[in-house]
């Protein structure tokens, strides 16, 4: 089993103890209300638009003073921003260097994937693999 | 007569498919495709298993078969159109159809100053050859308006636009909004009034309208007409363009290569009469015997009584809906002639969150713009979420929706 940041970790033992796919869904829901730098629609632009998602969602990285990391995003499917919400909560304050090291295998473990279709799934892995990137560049 | 359900259903293997959790698959997204009853995939299979060879080609055994079943499928689907066989050019499906159209014989017949009148209410497959088309040899293209308050074409505006057109395209039945333009009226206008009362030729896409209506070819009376299998219990990978033996020879071949040739020298080559002269390369052969077989399934049944049936339900569905808090419907589920469709919107609920949220209950809908862009545009929306039914729906199911619809609307609205 893979280890993963702490705060993420709580998360998918939070959808671990769901009962079914409506729950996990409500909780995703609920999840996209927590997202914690909402980026508001003034900027959602080209540059920060994840490719592949059938709905709209963007997102972009901050890594403050302290050499922390944090997502800003948003996206007009809750269930997209909900995904997107776990991430930037689950990754937020930890250093480029550790959010870069992380796999996307955390989506299985919460049980999600097999919910979510190809095309959501792989607008998961561009997101994903957008943060990850983004993450990379300012490792040291 | 009533249809029988029971043993309709019976007839297709995937309808007893259990889900995640052992939910029973509830299929409505027929639109996109439909299901294929168990002697679609036995015709395919026997002749993969049995007959498997290329046509038109060699003299053995199996190649013979091969070619009697290709050109007696031909015959069988053509007939199911009420057409001569010759009238029938297989293509990849509506899509390759219209494709055809546009450079088989718009490209060699239409050029400046002549004007392709289409509407705001098509399928991107009767859009986008017009468009590129329009840019290689400077015909015009003219877009009918929806009527936003009706939510049908805006006859009053095609009658004044027919007038200049050479050529009318129109989707015979929206897969948006389920919405059945009165193409008999829309064909005749065109004939009398069309290219400045020379009369325009004419191209309905009927995707959505084989499922739905016996469609008599010549006696629509339209010039081309463009289908596809797979919306009709078929397979996938095949369909048609209609049109007739005095049409075809003034169209030119846009795929080339071998099976639609007569005599190829060096220097040149001469081409097949009739549909062959579309048909370049080897066929889709075990596709034609599964829509041969298709078609002879649907022959069992009288679509006046399929429509009303698989209309119906879409009605009824429709008007539950209207009841849950914050839906709103396109469409206009109040006429008869409205297929199976019902699109849908919730006022804060994303229709690709309500897709994801339906799929857990076991109901296939889709989202999306459904390669409609300039139709949503109409509609004031991005996309919408569809249900759609077929032949195998049953009213429980129609009931089993609305209800798990009211439950997530509840829970996540
Ligand atoms: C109205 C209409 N036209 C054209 C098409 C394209 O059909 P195909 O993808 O089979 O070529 C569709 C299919 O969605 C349709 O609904």
């Amino acid at each position: 089993m893979n280890e993963w940041p702490a705060a993420l970790q709580e998360i998918i033992e939070d959808f671990r103890d769901c009962f079914d796919r409506m729950e996990r869904y409500e909780l995703l829901f609920e999840y996209a209300k927590r997202m914690p730098y909402p980026l508001p629609i003034e900027d959602w632009t080209e540059e920060n638009r994840v490719q592949g998602c059938q709905s709209e969602a963007h997102v972009e990285c901050v890594i403050d003073d302290d050499d922390r990391f944090h997502i800003h995003g948003a996206a007009d499917a809750q269930l997209v921003q909900g995904l997107m919400a776990v991430l930037a909560i689950g990754v937020d304050g930890l250093s480029p260097n550790e959010v870069a090291q992380l796999t996307p295998k955390f989506v299985d473990e919460m049980d999600v994937k097999a919910s979510l279709t190809p095309s959501r799934a792989n607008g998961f892995l561009n997101l994903f693999e957008m943060i990850r990137a983004e993450a990379e560049k300012h490792a040291k | 007569m009533a249809l029988d359900l029971d043993s309709i259903r019976a007839d297709f293997p995937i309808l007893s498919r259990r889900l995640e959790g052992e939910r029973q698959l509830v299929y409505l997204d027929n639109a996109a495709t439909t299901q294929k009853p168990q002697v679609v995939i036995d015709a395919m299979n026997d002749y993969y298993a049995n007959t498997n060879a290329n046509v038109h080609r060699a003299v053995h055994t199996l190649a013979g078969e091969a070619t009697e079943g290709y050109e007696a499928s031909r015959t069988g689907i053509a007939s199911y159109f009420g057409a001569p066989r010759d009238n029938l050019i297989f293509t990849s499906g509506t899509t390759e159809a219209i494709n055809l159209v546009a450079y088989g014989w718009a490209r060699a017949n239409l050029g400046k100053g002549d004007v392709v009148l289409t509407t705001e209410m098509e399928h991107h497959a009767d859009i986008v050859p017009w468009q590129i088309l329009s840019k290689e040899c400077g015909i015009e293209i003219r877009y009918v308006p929806l009527n936003r308050e009706t939510m049908t074409l805006d006859m009053e505006a095609f009658e004044i636009a027919v007038e200049d057109a050479s050529l009318v395209c129109v989707v015979h039945t929206s897969n948006v909004l389920g919405v059945r333009n009165d193409v008999e009226r829309i064909i005749k206008l065109s004939k009398l009034h069309g290219r400045n009362g020379k009369g325009a030729h004419v191209m309905l896409d009927a995707a959505q309208a084989a499922p739905h209506e016996r469609i008599c070819f010549p006696e629509l009376g339209c010039d081309f007409l463009a289908l596809s299998a797979h919306k009709m219990g078929g397979p996938t990978g095949i369909g048609a363009l209609f049109t007739t033996t005095e049409i075809m020879e003034t169209m030119k071949p846009f795929i080339s290569g071998g099976d639609m040739i007569e005599t190829v020298t060096l220097e040149g080559s001469t081409y097949q009469k009739g549909p062959h002269k579309f048909e370049a390369g080897t066929p889709r052969i075990a596709e034609a015997f599964g829509w041969h077989a298709a078609v002879q399934w649907l022959d069992q049944y009288n679509m006046k009584e399929v429509h009303a049936h698989v209309s119906n339900l879409a009605r009824w569905t429709a008007e539950q809906m209207e009841n849950i808090p914050g839906i709103h419907i396109y469409g206009r589920h109040d006429l008869e002639t409205t297929s199976g469709v019902v699109s849908f919107l919730h006022e804060n609920i994303h229709a690709e969150d309500l897709a994801h949220l339906m799929d857990a209950g076991g109901f296939a809908v889709r989202t999306g713009h459904h390669c409609a862009q300039p139709l949503m545009e109409a509609l004031g929306v991005s996309s919408t979420a569809r249900a759609s039914f077929w032949i195998y729906n049953t009213k429980e199911e129609a009931e089993a929706f609305v209800n798990h619809l009211r439950g997530v609307v509840d829970r996540f609205s």
